[in-house]
């Protein structure tokens, strides 16, 4: 993974030494709170519905075993023994002190991490695909140009107060497991460069991004990039905070319109100044070798045995790895989804026995999908049994990865302060009600995402069934969208009869599962496929309680 | 009626306030909240709005005459009050006061 030049080190260096002085001046009064709260949103210090949370990036999703143990440190020194993976990447602290927020930053910095650009209107932490330089369909590794948009933008000047916050998202494989089109610029890497997407987006009126460019060499990314920006930060509504998104305004100029000006704008930059000598490219790209692979011999047989003894492994390996570049590898995805428990919670626990997995059976790395995971990207397929069972003594075993109990659900009204309604309890509640191993398998990929209000961090927009709370008149209440989805057939989800109660949800997704299981044409016909197949409102009568 | 709550600026904490003059007046534990009357809640509010070396983001929460939450408020500051309702939280507010939920 990437190492941290001097440049770097200074740089975080500097912040923090800042930002310690400013929480100093402001314990002591010397800063008052309006002046104090920008500063600290900088840092990733957000003040919460019970107390500071401390947000944290994991750039595109790369973690050595190192950082994770020093989130389990965090989390039991600072906080209540816990944190949250998000769907940005981050991972975030709810319970911290402002005293101590200093020392926890300087921790960060010892294992090369920090908390700037997860707050703000700035570019914030570009996400990828969590199997980057593993996936078997991958066509070329999104990290090393993944860590360039990170040089590039992290104290990029000009795009610090641009008119609202900014996401890249970037894959490298056919299958786009990185939600491309519901980022302000999405990338998607191919043989002949990157085909550029801009204007998409969830929040209160979602967009698909529209392709704007093909065949974008990796050589000029940063210039193009660039011109992107400028023209979103020369025209973007800044009086206006819901639509000061570059996809409100992509959609009022227009796609061709928006791509005609960025290209005339990119032809005035002196491009070769912005974008990265070839060398710098090749030097990041160094820091993204292969693993030096184990050649263990690797015995089909006995894996088949395993599996036949223990119903569990067999499930689990069905269910949470994917096929690796190597023949002899896997990767591995540790859901961070089991019954009944919130979706992407850890423990510090659990964080450490993660980190040890790593070193002991993945080559020392992990990633943070956007689906509030932890993967192992690669795996010896000799090592997996082994694997399964440190996995399983920690509880993080739950061999869900896909399925309609592998929620993702954003922390809603039990943490945010922005939030109408609960999403962690309705998602437990909907995890008990689908526990059942069997069932759940049988039902196959189903994607639930939940979102406690209109921002939709917890991506409902592009669930197969999304679920959005609201506040009517001081009661929660959920709207169920069909229809999403965030893969390379990226679709909206769209709101489908009226509004649940918390208890009517998940008797209603039974119903609705009922029927999908009785419409479907075999068992490989997934959920998203049946309902394109035959139209939301086949199923909005079973939504609701027959009258 | 109202109770005036806010956060604890050292470390974010959510506390309640129960009368008296300084920090010590205030409480975690929202059951000992001071109901207070309208008039004399908006001026205390004024007050701490400008103590802001002692507590953050301060505001009042609206009351029914039998003293619980209006229905506009009530799940949010019912979670405020009692901590997280989601698991993995043993740490919750009403558990560290060993009683069941305030509200
Ligand atoms: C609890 C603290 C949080 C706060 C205060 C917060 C705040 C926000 C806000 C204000 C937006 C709307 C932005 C807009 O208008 O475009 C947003 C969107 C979003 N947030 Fe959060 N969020 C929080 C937690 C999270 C978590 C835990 C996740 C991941 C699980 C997350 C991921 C996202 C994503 C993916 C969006 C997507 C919408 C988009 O930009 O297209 N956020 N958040
Ligand atoms: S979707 Fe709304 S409630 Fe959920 S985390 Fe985002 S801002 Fe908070």
């Amino acid at each position: 993974m990437y190492q941290y030049d001097q440049f770097d080190h200074a740089m975080v260096a500097a912040r923090n030494a800042e930002f310690k002085d400013q929480v100093e001046r402001r314990l002591k009064g010397e800063l008052s709170e309006d002046q104090f709260k920008p500063l600290r949103l900088m840092n990733g210090l957000y003040l919460q519905l019970h107390a500071y949370m401390l947000r944290i990036a994991v750039p595109y999703g790369v973690l050595s075993s190192r950082q994770m143990r020093t989130f389990a440190h965090i989390a039991r020194t600072y906080d209540r023994d816990f944190g949250h993976f998000t769907t940005r990447q981050n991972i975030q602290f709810n319970w911290i002190k402002l005293a101590d927020t200093p020392q926890i930053l300087e921790d960060l910095a010892a294992v090369e991490m920090h908390a700037i650009q997860t707050s703000g209107n700035c570019i914030r932490n570009t996400t990828t695909d969590q199997f980057a330089g593993a996936a078997r369909d991958e066509i070329d590794d999104p990290r090393p140009w993944a860590e360039l948009i990170r040089q590039w933008s992290t104290f990029h000047p000009e795009f610090t107060f641009l008119p609202r916050k900014f996401k890249i998202a970037i894959t490298g494989a056919t299958r786009d497991r990185a939600a491309i089109r519901v980022h302000d610029i999405g990338l998607q890497l191919t043989d002949k460069g990157f085909d550029v997407y801009v204007g998409g987006g969830m929040g209160r009126t979602p967009h698909l991004g529209h392709l704007i460019r093909s065949g974008l060499p990796g050589e000029k990314l940063l210039s193009y990039l660039e011109a992107a920006l400028r023209v979103y930060n020369r025209y973007g509504r800044r009086d206006n905070i819901y639509k000061a998104r570059i996809k409100i305004l992509v959609s009022a100029l227009g796609p061709q319109e928006y791509a005609r000006q960025v290209e005339e704008e990119w032809a005035t930059l002196d491009q070769a100044q912005i974008d990265a000598p070839h060398a710098e490219i090749a030097r990041i790209k160094s820091f993204f070798p292969q693993p030096a692979y184990a050649d263990k011999a690797f015995d089909a047989a006995a894996l088949d045995r395993a599996k036949a003894a223990d119903a569990g492994f067999a499930r689990w390996v069905r269910n949470n790895t994917l096929a690796h570049r190597r023949d002899d590898h896997v990767s591995v995805t540790i859901s961070l989804k089991p019954t009944g428990l919130p979706p992407g919670d850890a423990s510090s626990a659990q964080m450490d026995v993660m980190a040890d997995a790593a070193d002991r059976f993945a080559y020392g790395e992990l990633r943070v999908s956007h689906e509030q995971n932890v993967i192992l990207p690669h795996v010896a397929k000799a090592d997996l049994y082994d694997l399964y069972r440190l996995l399983d003594q920690n509880g993080l075993s739950s061999a869900n990865v896909g399925k309609i109990t592998d929620m993702i659900a954003c922390p809603g009204l039990d943490y945010c302060s922005l939030a109408n309604a609960r999403s962690i309890p309705l998602a437990q509640d909907i995890s008990q009600r689908f526990a059942d191993a069997e069932l759940t398998d049988k039902i196959g990929d189903l994607q639930i995402k939940i979102s406690g209000c209109i921002n939709a961090c917890g991506h409902h927009h592009v669930g197969h069934i999304g679920i959005l709370g609201v506040d009517k008149q001081g009661e929660e209440f959920y709207q169920i969208l069909l229809g999403g989805r965030a893969d390379e057939q990226a679709a909206l989800g769209v709101i489908t009869g009226k509004g649940l109660s918390a208890e009517a949800v998940p008797a209603a997704l039974e119903r609705l599962i009922k029927l999908y299981l009785d419409l479907r044409t075999d068992e490989t016909e997934r959920f998203i496929d049946t309902v394109g197949r035959l139209g939301r409102d086949a199923f909005a009568g079973a939504l609701h309680e027959p009258a | 009626m109202k109770l005036l709550t806010a956060n604890r600026l050292t470390d974010g904490l959510v506390l309640w306030y129960a009368g008296g003059p300084d920090l010590s007046g205030w409480t975690e534990d929202a059951a000992l909240a001071t109901r207070l009357e309208d008039e004399a809640a908006a001026a205390l509010l004024e007050d701490w709005k400008a103590r802001e070396t002692e507590v953050v983001a301060p505001y009042l929460v609206p009351l029914l005459d039998e003293n619980t939450l209006v229905k506009r408020e009530y799940v949010r500051e019912h979670v405020r009050a009692n901590g997280p309702t989601a698991g993995q939280t043993a740490f919750d507010t009403a558990r560290q006061h060993q009683r069941g939920e305030v509200f």
